[in-house]
């Protein structure tokens, strides 16, 4: 969303979470709508990166632990790779900048710390209780739930092979549906190098599931 | 004059963002890039089926965002947030399918779950807090660790769950079913 300012030749950006996050920073109550909008996102977050919902839960709970006691600090800013890009109807940026929630980054970065710090912390990872949760299914579409284990159990796998910021940017990428300039800002990393991370993996990812196949 | 690398690196995003926004406007097909190198589409398509959204359980969702109330309410009076020194209760994998044609709660073998059982449902789902489920109608959801194809079935579920667990609260009772129509529609 965008809007003119004052001066005509700015436009200025209406960020997509600004109503809420001035609810929540006049009466932290309010945090409450911005944590159910989100939980579900760094949730799975977590829950892929760490691969047991136990310490998806864990952290989970510090992120918004974290966010609750920083929206005060928290400044709705744009981050140098998004400003940067040029704002015109006819690079098609503004629709694409109109999706973008610098709450979002700003909370996915408190995300991308926590878990890393748990990673850090607790080298004793489950083998895969991810693929448990993906594998249970419904019973009365057995021959496609089994197809849909089979697959998604393979993706983990080659998805949990890839390098750290492949696999970061895998996530952020497909299960939190990001865009690049959000990974980017997530990340800490360039535009450019969000899309060579991503087109990277995919041809890893396709490697590795044509190797299982066989 | 863009490297061979960013150029494919280009045109894999732009196959993303295309299945995105397919996915955002309920397209019946998806859009086919035959440009786009068919390793990357084999990758997408399995990626796209096997990553899906997660959602912890509704007793951790409910328990974290009572902390977190709590916490507000320490800041509102000009106290410090208090991190939490233990996490909060986790929830628990429960064995949920769905409903059966009378909507009844019934279990991977498709036997009706008693009301405790029931109980635990309510403790494994979520009523609120399902934004994508409505954007991203096809995407599956797994709900505290359970997988679930249909969101459809997961949220009458998820009522049948909320009766067993709020039996008295009619006025509730509608804003709820109100509140999963919305979703849904």
């Amino acid at each position: 969303m965008l809007a003119t300012s004052e001066e005509g030749a700015r436009p200025a950006r209406l960020d997509r979470d600004r109503g809420l996050v001035e609810a929540a920073r006049r009466d932290p109550r309010c945090f409450d709508a911005l944590y159910r909008k989100y939980l579900a996102q760094v949730y799975s977050y977590a829950f892929y990166e760490l691969r047991d919902h136990h310490a998806a839960e864990d952290a989970t709970e510090r992120v918004f632990m974290q966010a609750l006691a920083g929206l005060p600090r928290f400044e709705e800013r744009v981050d140098a790779f998004i400003a940067s890009r040029p704002v015109t109807a006819a690079s098609g940026v503004a629709s694409d900048l109109a999706d973008i929630s610098t709450f979002r980054v700003w909370l996915f970065r408190i995300a991308r710390n926590v878990v890393a710090n748990e990673r850090r912390s607790d080298r004793r990872r489950p083998v895969s209780p991810l693929d448990d949760a993906i594998g249970l299914h419904a019973p009365d579409d057995v021959a496609e739930t089994a197809a849909a284990r089979e697959a998604g159990s393979a993706a983990w796998q080659a998805v949990a092979r890839l390098p750290e910021d492949r696999r970061r940017a895998v996530i952020l990428r497909f299960v939190d549906e990001m865009s690049t300039a959000e990974i980017a800002a997530v990340l800490g990393r360039s535009e450019g190098a969000v899309r060579v991370l991503l087109h990277r993996a995919l041809r890893s990812v396709a490697q590795d599931l044509r190797r299982q196949l066989s | 004059m863009l490297g061979r690398a960013t150029r494919n690196a280009r045109r894999t995003e732009r196959y993303l963002d295309g299945l995105v926004a397919a996915d955002e406007r309920r397209a019946a097909e998806m859009p086919v890039d035959t440009a786009t190198d068919p390793a990357i589409r084999l990758a997408t398509r399995q990626l796209r089926a096997g990553l899906v959204r997660v959602h912890p359980s509704f007793r951790f969702e409910e328990a974290l965002a009572a902390r977190l109330a709590a916490a507000a309410d320490r800041l509102k009076a000009g106290l410090p947030a208090e991190l939490p020194q233990a996490p909060v209760a986790g929830g628990t994998l429960a064995a949920f399918r769905g409903v059966d044609a009378a909507g009844a709660v019934v279990d991977a073998a498709g036997a009706v779950v008693d009301a405790a059982a029931a109980e635990s449902v309510a403790s494994a789902t979520v009523v609120r807090g399902l934004p994508d489920v409505a954007a991203h109608p096809r995407r599956p959801l797994i709900v505290g660790g359970v997988g679930v194809a249909s969101a459809a079935i997961s949220l009458g579920a998820v009522y049948v769950a909320w009766r067993h667990s709020h039996p008295t609260s009619g006025r509730r009772r509608s804003g709820v079913i109100n509140e999963i129509l919305g979703v849904v529609s």
